[in-house]
């Protein structure tokens, strides 16, 4: 028979992993705000994503940096970047842009979005391929800070008087605010609301 | 069946009391990692840090990028990589970097000291579940391997512009960030917890 902390009224600690009633409200090992659950998951975890939308758009459409060279300045968009990487023959540094930039941070929104509303509608779906779904998303949303390095070094190191120099871009904050905010949104989610629809079931049964 | 942890992925209730030195524990409904007992977890984290402190320290003294073309030359440090993104007026970009590459990764190295010295030598110290607190709070933040890949990118990004070398700084930087993953990776959040909680009742 197995059985889940939360069937037991048994909170498990997000720092310290410690298990106590969940009726002390802290962790009576490092004091942290105990929950059976994350609180207002859910919600808050669709209130990111909203954000990171709307900051997706900026984040595509603006210059994420900008290359003044002898008097023209010219603006570069993350796609801009990856295409202008393959003309010039970097086709695997291309990949690994489009793969952190683009389709990294449009993969972790749609997931979320995904398991957001599995949860909601109580989906069959495997619990256990969820699950999965949520650890690849959670361990993957740091890598998308790249492109910010990338510019940072840029922006640091490229600048030669007025022959050349490199600026950032709007693109640049909004991309970055994307990152943390989806990385947030990631971590606001709680993945044992996908498993406590099964018990529920099982409850029933 | 009396559980002494419950799986962070689906509340499982288990039982690791029987792990042995060297064995890894997963739940067994949902795959998740739950702990994994290393023989002298504090004595490696502790060469692993003071390793990484050293490497940062070095990465931050001297050249990181040089950069030349048609001519002229310039020379970065690690610190100015932020400091540039600042002057051009985008400070919040320049604190996110900063950040993410050097401040959270050197706040947890000190703070894994003033928490693995006393866990090592079996002494009770009033900070301890503070520091560890904060170290479980900022890990994820910590940025150093996806900075390397940017580097890398950038470098070929401006291949055909410049010719550009890397310094020492870059090098000690690499080997802090290996440094740095394997101390933080050492350290497992309920065996550490498990002996802080058992030095401060004794």
């Amino acid at each position: 028979m197995t059985a889940t902390a939360a069937s037991r009224h048994l909170a498990s600690c997000r720092i310290c992993y410690k298990l106590a009633d969940a009726n002390l409200h802290k962790c009576p090992r490092c004091k942290a705000a105990l929950h059976l659950r994350k609180l207002d998951s859910i919600q808050r975890t669709l209130a990111l994503l909203i954000t990171s939308c709307l900051l997706y758009i900026p984040a595509n459409l603006y210059p994420i940096m900008i290359t003044d060279q002898l008097g023209t300045s010219e603006g570069s968009t993350i796609l801009g970047g990856v295409i202008i990487l393959i003309h010039h023959d970097a086709v695997p540094i291309a990949l690994v842009i489009f793969l952190f930039s683009v389709l990294v941070p449009l993969g972790k929104l749609m997931t979320l979005f995904y398991l957001v509303w599995t949860v909601k509608r109580h989906s069959p779906v495997s619990p256990r391929q969820r699950t999965v779904m949520y650890q690849i998303t959670e361990f993957i949303g740091k890598w998308s800070m790249v492109d910010v390095f990338v510019v940072a070094i840029l922006v640091a190191l490229v600048h030669l008087g007025g022959v050349l120099s490199i600026r950032p871009g709007v693109a640049a904050l909004c991309f970055a605010g994307l990152v943390v905010i989806t990385m947030i949104a990631a971590e606001r989610f709680d993945p044992r609301l996908i498993w406590d629809e099964m018990e529920e079931k099982d409850r029933d049964s | 069946m009396n559980g002494d942890i419950a799986c962070q992925s689906c509340d499982l209730l288990l039982s690791v009391a029987s792990l042995k030195d060297g064995e890894t524990a997963s739940c067994s409904r949902c795959g998740h990692f739950l702990t994994r007992k290393l023989t002298d977890p504090y004595g490696r984290v502790i060469s692993f840090t003071i390793a990484a402190i050293i490497l940062l320290v070095m990465a931050n003294s001297y050249t990181f990028l040089s950069f030349g073309a048609s001519g002229l030359e310039s020379v970065i440090t690690l610190r100015e990589t932020p400091g540039a993104v600042w002057k051009y007026g985008m400070p919040f970009v320049a604190i996110m970097v900063a950040a993410f590459i050097i401040i959270i990764p050197a706040l947890i190295l000190v703070l894994l000291l003033l928490l693995c010295i006393p866990l090592h030598e079996g002494r009770n110290r009033p900070w301890l579940a503070a520091a560890a607190k904060l170290i479980f709070l900022t890990q994820s933040w910590s940025m150093v391997e996806v900075f390397i890949i940017g580097v890398i990118v950038s470098l070929v990004k401006i291949a055909d512009i410049a010719t550009v070398e890397l310094g020492i700084s870059f090098w000690a930087y690499a080997g802090f960030a290996i440094c740095f993953t394997l101390a933080v990776s050492s350290l497992d959040r309920y065996q550490c917890w498990e002996r802080i909680e058992a030095l401060e009742s004794a």
